[in-house]
């Protein structure tokens, strides 16, 4: 990574940043996928329409929304279904949906929107090609969306209470790009500078889902109220986000690319380092970040979960957030390294949800110094996946314990450390996590215990002349070679590694899973169980026909009028 | 039928796992298809013909049995393994010309020997009977025909890329290939069980509100 600025602090240890506690910790940032794709479609003035909007009043049809660039234009492809409510699911193994999507590249003819029509609504059963950039589906909120449609067509505005409590009216269950189904593979887009920082596609995707799901709220409630039908009042459209309902199968991402996970990690590093090392911070960037925790306790006030564990994380981040606005009253914030000094009172006072919070927080007054990082965030070296063969076996060694002398010792063998496997099931390709000693699944397994395979690899190295190339080992052990070449990866990606047992008894997959929507801009987790969860995105978006560059960034964070 | 490079790369993968490859061997396979599918190749075809030779089992038998001298062993070298291993040594083609043989699919072998190409900054030439095979590590000139087997392969740092293949961003694998990795990579797939279904994925609370 590239880097010009400045810092006398450095970035934070790997081996306190990686463990899984801390990274099932982390918040959005002005790094977050969304707020880097908002900001450059508000500098860059992209124009937004509505072409088609052909849907019936059962609520079957499909729409057309296009996003024009300076250079290029994307269209969002909804097509509206009418669900039997007994089909309705967010599992993988579902079949059908209230709605299903493609962003196409460029604007379809009737002949693409009739080629689509045949297959996107099948979703994994359907077929697209390198015209679409992204395949994705949603459900309805059951409880908001009959709420919604019955206030409106009376003529009413719905009750911000129950808003408030689910926070969307639809949540996608998937949203596939690069390549996933026959779409465009990511290769394909990724020197385009508008897609060039990761997700960038689907996070256009979801901005425009989001309108078409207010427009067919409007107009579920016209085609059942007629005259006394009225439109969502815009601020209560504007709180609304689209939900996302996240299972299992996005935590293996961030093992099977540690290039690219590094990258959005060690970016993020970078960026608390440079705002950590200014000496002194002038009154309107202290203002600036008073306001945005201001609006943090807001947000973390309509931040709510069933689950035992998150209610337990909430609970500790309130005491945090209490804690934070004590110290912060009583300091300047102007003198002698002000970010430095609250990042290292954070923590010895705060929570893991506390000191990432502030970590976040404190980029806020600093787009100069951080926003730039976003450039650095997509993973551009394929060489990083070829092997040195050369390298001696001592550095290999010396490697894996950099990464993982924690898991040297570990009793990998004790029931407790190897009590899961991730797996993938035959129905409908679910990637699923099992227990090892209770499921015929062990001969089924995905490589995702990078720390368990280290340990081996080690042990196996360990009869080895240090000075022999690592070529002469991996001949006879072809078995280490996924671990050697991680190893060797963590030369340029020293944060690619997640610093936890992932198959222990204790494991908490909604961690990964939290990691990874932290860096799309995701707020509000709502863990469903310990391998599934329900998050808010764009919640306090504006439109795209609202956007400005006023609006484009920091809608994330609640204005207390809202 | 029309196929995302990602697309191969993730079926290579399930398949040669599938096929009973290691893991990193596996990913080794997966980068190979799509190479070789970038370049206007059958990588599909190609991985589906070894991975029906059934070497995994007995690996060992199939790669060099000593890395000094020629490249031999009593059965033909799997060309991923030995790929593989090409690629680690390939600073020694710096410096001498590597003879190997007899190997399956040599087609397989061109993947690595680009990776080779890309270390070393140079061209990589990979000649047998019949054909002979430029990499610099991103594009592929291929004259002759390659054969299931190579009874000898040289491989030297040299050449130079004239005439490269169009790279490819889409491949059109044969559909009979295409069934036969999938239906290896079908064997990394747990069958459902009703315990499974409930747990594994977690959906725990209602996921219908």
């Amino acid at each position: 990574m590239e880097t010009t600025a400045q810092t006398t602090i450095s970035r934070r240890d790997p081996a306190q940043v990686m463990r899984l506690s801390r990274l099932g910790s982390l918040h959005q940032c002005r790094l977050s996928f969304m707020r880097v794709l908002t900001r450059r479609m508000a500098r860059e003035n992209w124009s937004f329409a509505r072409p088609k909007f052909d849907i019936d009043g059962n609520g079957v049809g499909v729409a057309v929304y296009t996003a024009a660039g300076p250079a290029r234009t994307y269209s969002l492809i909804a097509f509206a279904h009418d669900l039997p409510p007994e089909m309705r699911s967010d599992r993988v193994i579902a079949t059908a949906w209230d709605a299903t999507f493609t962003l196409f590249d460029g604007v379809p003819t009737d002949a693409d929107i009739e080629r689509l029509s045949k297959n996107v609504p099948y979703q994994e059963a359907g077929r697209v090609n390198e015209k679409s950039l992204s395949v994705s589906r949603a459900n309805r909120s059951v409880r908001l969306w009959a709420h919604f449609v019955d206030a409106l067509s009376q003529g009413q505005q719905p009750d911000p209470a129950q808003v408030e409590a689910v926070g969307y009216l639809m949540r996608t269950t998937a949203v596939y790009g690069s390549g996933k189904l026959g779409a465009a593979d990511r290769e394909a887009i990724a020197d385009r500078p508008e897609l060039s920082t990761p997700f960038q596609a689907e996070m256009l995707s979801v901005f425009l889902t989001r309108a078409f799901v207010r427009d067919l709220v409007e107009h579920m409630a016209r085609a059942k109220g007629g005259g006394n039908a009225v439109p969502l009042a815009p601020e209560t459209a504007r709180r609304l986000g689209i939900g996302n309902s996240t299972g299992l199968g996005m935590a293996p991402y961030i093992v099977n690319h540690p290039v690219l996970f590094n990258n959005w990690i060690m970016a993020r590093e970078e960026a608390i380092a440079r705002v950590r090392s200014v000496e002194t911070a002038s009154a309107e960037e202290a203002a600036c970040f008073r306001r945005m925790l201001r609006r943090s306790e807001l947000s973390a006030a309509r931040w709510h979960s069933e689950h035992p564990a998150q209610i337990k994380k909430l609970a500790s981040l309130h005491k945090d957030l209490e804690a934070l606005t004590a110290w912060v009253a009583a300091d300047d914030l102007l003198n002698d390294h002000p970010w430095d000094r609250l990042i290292r009172w954070s923590e010895t006072a705060l929570g893991l949800e506390g000191q990432e919070l502030a970590a976040s927080l404190i980029l806020e007054p600093y787009g100069d110094l951080v926003d730039g990082l976003s450039d650095c965030m997509a993973d551009a070296n394929k060489d990083a996946f070829i092997i040195d063969g050369a390298m001696p076996i001592a550095q290999v060694r010396q490697l894996i314990e950099d990464s993982f002398a924690w898991a040297l010792d570990l009793d990998w063998s004790a029931r407790e450390n190897c009590a899961r496997a991730w797996y993938v099931s035959e129905e409908k390709l679910e990637p699923r996590m099992g227990e090892r000693f209770d499921e015929p699944i062990a001969a089924y397994e995905q490589p995702l215990a990078p720390a368990r395979d280290a340990a081996a690899a080690h042990a196996a190295l360990a009869g080895w002349d240090g000075d022999e190339p690592i070529a002469s080992f991996l001949l006879r052990h072809p078995e280490h070679r996924h671990t050697v070449r991680r190893a060797q990866m963590s030369r340029v990606a020293p944060y690619s590694e997640i610093r936890s047992n992932t198959i222990s008894d204790r494991v908490l997959p909604v961690d990964m899973l939290r990691a990874k929507l932290s860096f799309f801009g995701a707020t509000h987790f709502d863990p469903r169980s310990d391998r599934w969860v329900r998050i808010c995105m764009y919640a306090g978006a504006p439109y795209p026909e609202d956007l400005t560059t006023a609006n484009a960034d920091l809608w994330v964070y609640p204005e207390a009028d809202q | 039928m029309s196929y995302a490079l990602n697309e191969v790369e993730a079926t290579a993968k399930r398949a040669a796992r599938g096929a009973g490859y290691d893991w990193g061997l596996a990913e080794e396979a997966a980068k190979a298809t799509r190479w070789l599918c970038a370049q206007g190749l059958d990588g599909a075809a190609v991985l589906a013909g070894l991975l029906e030779a059934g070497y995994a089992a007995e690996l060992q038998s199939h790669v060099p049995q000593s890395l000094e001298g020629d490249w031999q062993a009593e059965a033909p070298l799997c060309p991923l393994a030995t790929g593989a291993v090409l690629s680690d040594c390939a600073a020694r083609l710096q410096v001498l010309t590597l003879a190997m043989g007899p190997v399956s699919r040599p087609a397989m072998i061109l993947p690595f020997a680009a990776m080779a190409a890309r270390q070393l900054g140079a061209c990589v030439t990979v000649e047998g009977e019949g054909f002979q095979a430029v990499t610099d590590g991103i594009g592929l000139q291929c004259e002759g025909t390659l054969p299931e087997t190579a009874a000898q392969l040289s491989i030297r740092a040299a050449g130079s890329l004239a005439n490269a293949n169009p790279c490819q961003t889409r491949a059109e694998p044969e559909e009979a290939a295409w069934a036969v990795l999938n239906r290896f990579a079908h064997k990394t797939y747990s069958p459902a069980t009703e315990e499974s279904r409930l747990l594994g994925a977690g959906a725990g609370l209602s996921d219908n509100d």
